[in-house]
């Protein structure tokens, strides 16, 4: 076969994947868009014959939605600043010093990362409940879901910090800088862009998170929209349209962000490739 | 004359491995100073060491008469010019000038008007606002230097700083830099593989190998009185030929071993007998009119480049001669050779130090 005739299927390929992992997306936001008896309509329609748009300022009243997405975001902004301010100075010592230790250390990041969250939350469940830590169960959130990511972002930064060349640190001592000048002076501002692709990874994470949030926040006032969209579907649940309204209106700005910010965070997730 | 570095005893350990052994070293206030030798010879952990960026295992190292062993690299006074020039990428020529300045505190009128300063001396005027990632490979040398010069440091240390530009662009860089260092009436330290910049540039040369310094002085001392062998080819472009000899029985020839024995005279006494190896360099033998040579030596290769011919002999043990007439010569040829007795280094067969 010719080179053109097999990149051609290769794009036939990659579209008919595009579509099969983007059509649930798509049902989301049709199904929305559909009345009652337009969801159930055998042969389904692929197109909604008269759009409800009113569904979504019901459904964000009638659930409370602004409520659940306040705290999904400071659920998400908590798990966020924890975990940069702590995995940026791990993910710079991991870089800069190189023993057995280090590897060691490594190995167990790592390991962590392995750990599913259903497998976690009964021994954090109980660690938390003894330390009284349900108490504040949004903190107690935010500290599990940094514990289960910054394995995760130590990894992406470390990478990061290894592009920014050592001699540029030893210039800035022999500049007259000290250690930690010449990190937050001349490191810092380098590894920048590979710290903010990983916090916004880590942020959409956090946004979405379900496991954690169901098992300790008990309140629902104090609930994420994860568990309030989980809430509000039941055994009997035939409202399928306010359930994809609800959907659609908590990923769409996600969304959005990362189509805005995809470019960059491409580029910042290979930095280490180019100069 | 005042000493600006010196060092005495100093020993280097990475672990097992003996980077550095017994260095003694001191350097004048004001001199160039060319630290040069093969790739892991230990000269870019010396100067690292001078600059504190690696610290000393032992021995004493001291800057401008006060001891620098454990002082961090900010407190020496020392500016450094790295091998991949180590601009700040994130900042413009002027602040890349600056940083230093401004880490001290200086104001902020003052530091700029030190940058254009620095700027006009080298060149750099109308860079000043661009970003490192905007100038050219000789421009980014040029704002390395001046981020140096900008201090007035004890000391310049140069690390490898020409090897990333082309070769012409090196020859120039060469005299810029030596230009400089007179101008300023810098102390300096340069690090390089090449002989010629050590040879060219420096006033005082140090030959290292494995860790151990292995000869050090005047560039035309090294060239004319090697210590050992291995300074002996290391200095000398085409490096210098070596060929086994024995000492004649009357002590003031030499048997020397160009697939057959062949003679030459000698301008000293030696110990009838004596194994050694005798050291010609390529420009100091000369193709002459048959029967006045002290060799015959057959011809292998015939290289020209222009003002000056390389003849290479098909000999076991290979002899390189650098020919400057246009005297024509031929693979197969056989070639009448002479060299002036002075002109004959010695080495010991063994041991391979300058008899």
């Amino acid at each position: 076969m010719s080179d053109t005739g097999r990149n051609r299927l290769m794009l036939a390929i990659a579209l008919v994947m595009a579509a099969i992992y983007l059509f649930p997306l798509y049902w989301m936001y049709i199904t929305a868009l559909k009345s009652g008896s337009e969801m159930f309509a055998t042969p389904p329609s692929f197109w909604p014959s008269q759009p409800q748009w009113a569904t979504y300022a019901f459904v964000w009243e009638s659930r409370g939605m602004g409520r659940y997405l306040w705290n999904s975001l400071i659920i998400a902004f908590g798990s966020v600043t924890l975990i940069t301010v702590l995995g940026v100075g791990c993910a710079y010592v991991l870089a800069r010093y190189r023993n057995v230790w280090v590897d060691v250390g490594l190995f167990l990041i790592l390991m962590l990362q392995v750990l599913p969250a259903s497998l976690m939350i009964t021994p954090i469940f109980v660690g938390f409940s003894q330390l009284g830590m349900l108490n504040y169960p949004r903190l107690a959130v935010i500290i599990a879901i940094a514990a289960k990511s910054m394995p995760f972002f130590v990894v992406l930064v470390r990478a990061t910090f290894m592009a920014v060349p050592q001699e540029l640190e030893e210039a800035a001592l022999v500049d007259g800088n000290s250690r930690v000048g010449a990190f937050f002076n001349i490191v810092l501002p380098l590894a920048r862009n590979g710290i903010l692709v990983s916090a916004i990874l880590i942020f959409m994470q956090a946004f979405g998170e379900f496991v954690y949030s169901k098992s300790i926040i008990q309140a629902v006032e104090l609930q994420p929209a994860s568990v309030g969209l989980n809430s509000f579907m039941g055994p009997n649940t035939n409202e399928w349209n306010n359930i994809m309204a609800y959907a659609t209106i908590y990923v769409t700005p996600i969304l959005a962000i990362f189509v805005l910010l995809q470019r960059r965070i491409v580029s910042g997730l290979t930095s280490g490739a180019i100069k | 004359m005042t000493k600006q570095i010196e060092l005495s005893g100093v020993n280097k350990y990475y672990g097992a491995f003996h980077a550095l052994k017994n260095i003694d070293l001191s350097i004048d206030k004001g001199s160039f100073v060319a630290l040069v030798g093969p790739s892991g010879c230990g000269k870019s952990t010396l100067l690292r060491s001078l600059a504190g960026l690696e610290s000393i295992s032992t021995g004493d190292l001291k800057i401008a008469g006060e001891l620098m062993n454990n002082v961090p690299p900010r407190k020496r006074d020392i500016a450094m010019v790295f091998q991949s020039y180590a601009l700040y990428p994130h900042m413009t020529v002027e602040q890349n000038l600056t940083y230093s300045l401004r880490i001290r505190g200086v104001a902020k009128a003052e530091a700029r008007k030190a940058a254009e300063e620095v700027a006009a001396t080298t060149g750099l005027s109308q860079l000043l606002g661009r970003y490192p990632r905007e100038l050219s490979g000789g421009q980014r040398q040029r704002v390395a230097m001046s981020r140096a010069i900008i201090r007035h440091p004890k000391a310049f240390l140069f690390d490898e700083p020409l090897s990333n530009l082309d070769a012409a662009l090196r020859v120039h860089m060469r005299k810029e830099i030596r230009t400089l260092h007179d101008r300023l009436g810098a102390t300096s330290v340069y690090v390089t593989h090449d002989q010629i910049e050590a040879m060219t540039m420096a006033d005082h040369v140090v030959v290292m190998k494995d860790g151990v310094i292995e000869q050090q002085g005047a560039p035309l001392e090294l060239y004319d009185k090697p210590a050992n062998k291995f300074v002996a080819g290391f200095i000398g472009s085409p490096a210098m030929n070596f060929v086994p000899a024995v000492v004649g029985e009357d002590g003031r020839s030499l048997a020397v071993d160009v697939g057959e024995k062949q003679t030459i005279v000698l301008d000293r006494q030696l110990q009838p007998g004596r194994k050694v190896t005798a050291g010609l360099r390529p420009e100091h033998l000369h193709f002459v009119e048959p029967g006045q040579g002290v060799f015959r030596l057959p011809v292998g290769i015939v290289e020209s480049t222009g003002s000056a011919t390389y003849i290479t002999t098909s000999t076991v043990a290979e002899v390189t001669i650098v020919e400057t007439s246009r005297r024509p010569v031929r693979t197969g040829d056989v070639i009448d050779v002479s060299i002036r007795p002075a002109d004959v280094h010695v080495f010991d067969g063994e041991t391979g130090l300058r008899v």
